[in-house]
């Protein structure tokens, strides 16, 4: 037979950790439905980045104060628990300086905020999207949907590449035309079509120019700014667009050629060769 | 069509109001349908080239066309407005009040119960973005041009709303005023015969003006339209200044 009031440590009996322990389930359970109807009920009304900000909130608020009413089931000097969990945090900190170092690094990311979730990035090797941003650690999600997981001393320690920290960024595209198309009208052309575009911005307007008389045709440079958060979806949209634009008006983007002239006369005469190259 | 109402919501502008199932709605170039077809009532609307269709699960409540804030199309990327229009001098110390005009949105809402869901929103006029102030610290913003009108202008009434704006200049010198940018999260359009918004915009240097957005209609009669909020379930915030720190010209 089990005996309930058989005494583990100092005063506290089996049963004290018993109900200890039961209580931090109930506690949890209750933080984990409470979690669950805060996201049912306010997710259509709060942003997702600060909706689980305010769960995550709730939910350690639940858990601290469920354990702060079990604690009372051992008998415990509150203040005692404090200098002796102190004491317990100092040496697991120096047994694990990585962790601490990583639970330090994730603490200055949450303050100085270089990223925040669903922010397109690049740290080192990896690019793509802030999936999740946790004490210990950052998830990204790659734009092949892979998922990598960063420590956030690597985080803090990295140089990052934030594409939407910016409200507005520029890209560019090289258009070749043949020599012997209207760029005149190339350029008039590309610059009605970017103005039809809602988020080729007006201002920075778009810049469309002649750039360099290349070897195979005419380099017209076409600058265009964006919103950030839209960026790329306008810069493949619009290349495609260029691409038809052109096509449409007849003007060809020629291949890489050359002209080779032989200087000597040959049986034959004179002979004139273009070669793709 | 089926008799339509007049709706305290929306105001009784043409296309704008309450419409119970099915109607039809055609005006060039703009045609909207809420029409049985195959067992389900299914929605379409067709405008500038593109074809909506969406099937209801419903049969109850009702359909209500609503004009709602401009940045919407094609994604919702800024919350900001910014109008732009021929260069107005002001003298110091002086307040004059202008008539602009706005691009309009149409929200297309179904309602039951007073519950209300987004069913569509489309625009009659070519939306276009800029930037406001600097690549790193602007903002973006929903840009519009526009004429500079003495009065109410004559507008067609599902493409442009009426923006009057009052501008006191409280700095020491003249200064150029070539464009206002608003927040449209604290925004309250009026519907009527016409779509309205009032703004005032206090210059404090040629750099920084305070603008603010007014809770009243530009005539008797004309009713808040604030339908996309409330499917949205979004609380409308207490109108705060929005504070143009990249000047007021160009």
């Amino acid at each position: 037979m089990v005996a309930w009031d058989s005494v583990i440590y100092g005063s506290i009996t089996l049963l004290d950790l018993i109900i200890f322990f039961f209580s931090v389930i109930v506690v949890l359970v209750i933080a984990k439905i409470v979690a669950l109807y805060l996201k049912r009920s306010l997710s259509d009304r709060i942003d997702r980045d600060e909706l689980d900000k305010l769960i995550k909130l709730v939910q350690i608020a639940i858990v601290g104060i469920g354990i702060w009413l079990a604690l009372p089931s051992f008998d415990f000097d509150v203040g005692q628990l404090v200098v002796i969990g102190g004491t317990g945090a100092l040496i697991i900190a120096f047994a694990s300086q990585k962790i601490v170092g990583n639970l330090g690094s994730g603490m200055f990311l949450l303050v100085e905020r270089p990223v925040k979730i669903g922010d397109s990035i690049s740290i080192g090797t990896t690019t793509g999207t802030v999936h999740q941003i946790r004490v210990l650690s950052t998830i990204i999600k790659t734009f092949e949907g892979v998922y990598v997981r960063i420590p956030n001393e690597t985080i803090f320690n990295s140089e990052i590449t934030n594409f939407a920290v910016n409200p507005a960024r520029r890209f560019e595209y090289r258009v070749s035309i043949a020599y012997g198309a209207d760029s005149g009208a190339a350029l008039t052309a590309i610059r009605e079509l970017l103005a039809q575009h809602p988020f080729v911005l007006k201002s920075p307007g778009p810049s469309v120019y002649v750039d360099n008389l290349a070897d195979s045709g005419v380099e017209i440079i076409v600058r265009i700014w964006a919103p950030s958060r839209v960026w790329w979806s306008v810069r493949t949209e619009m290349l495609e667009k260029i691409k038809e634009l052109l096509d449409g008006m007849g003007i060809e983007i020629p291949f890489p050629q050359r002209v080779i002239t032989f200087a000597g006369p040959r049986s034959g005469g004179e002979i004139h060769a273009e070669d793709d190259r | 069509m089926t008799e339509r109402d007049q709706d305290r919501d929306t105001g009784a502008a043409p296309l704008f109001g309450a419409y119970d199932f099915p109607f039809r709605y055609e005006s060039d170039p703009l045609s909207l349908a809420i029409e049985e077809d195959g067992g389900f009532l299914r929605y379409s609307r067709r405008c500038c080239g593109t074809t909506v269709r969406k099937i209801l699960g419903t049969r109850q409540g009702r359909a209500v066309i609503s004009p709602v804030e401009p940045i919407n199309l094609p994604q919702e990327v800024t919350p900001y407005l910014e109008v732009r229009f021929t260069p107005v001098a002001c003298e110091p110390d002086s307040v004059q009040t202008l008539y602009l005009t706005f691009p309009v949105e149409i929200g297309v809402f179904l309602e039951a119960r007073g519950s209300y869901d987004v069913l569509d929103i489309f625009t009659l006029t070519s939306p276009k973005y800029s930037l406001y102030g600097t690549p790193v610290e602007g903002i973006i913003t929903r840009y519009h041009e526009s004429d500079v009108f003495p009065g109410i202008p004559e507008i067609d009434l599902v493409r442009e709303g009426v923006l009057s704006l009052t501008i006191r200049n409280s700095s020491r010198g003249w200064v150029e005023v070539s464009r206002v940018v608003m927040d449209c999260s604290g925004f309250v359009l009026f519907c009527g015969d016409m779509v309205s918004l009032s703004a005032r915009m206090e210059i404090l240097s040629r750099d920084l003006a305070d603008v603010r957005i007014g809770d009243q209609p530009l005539c008797e009669g004309m009713f808040p339209a604030t339908l996309l909020a409330r499917a949205r379930m979004r609380f409308i915030p207490e109108t705060l200044p929005f504070m143009m720190e990249y000047g007021v010209g160009s």
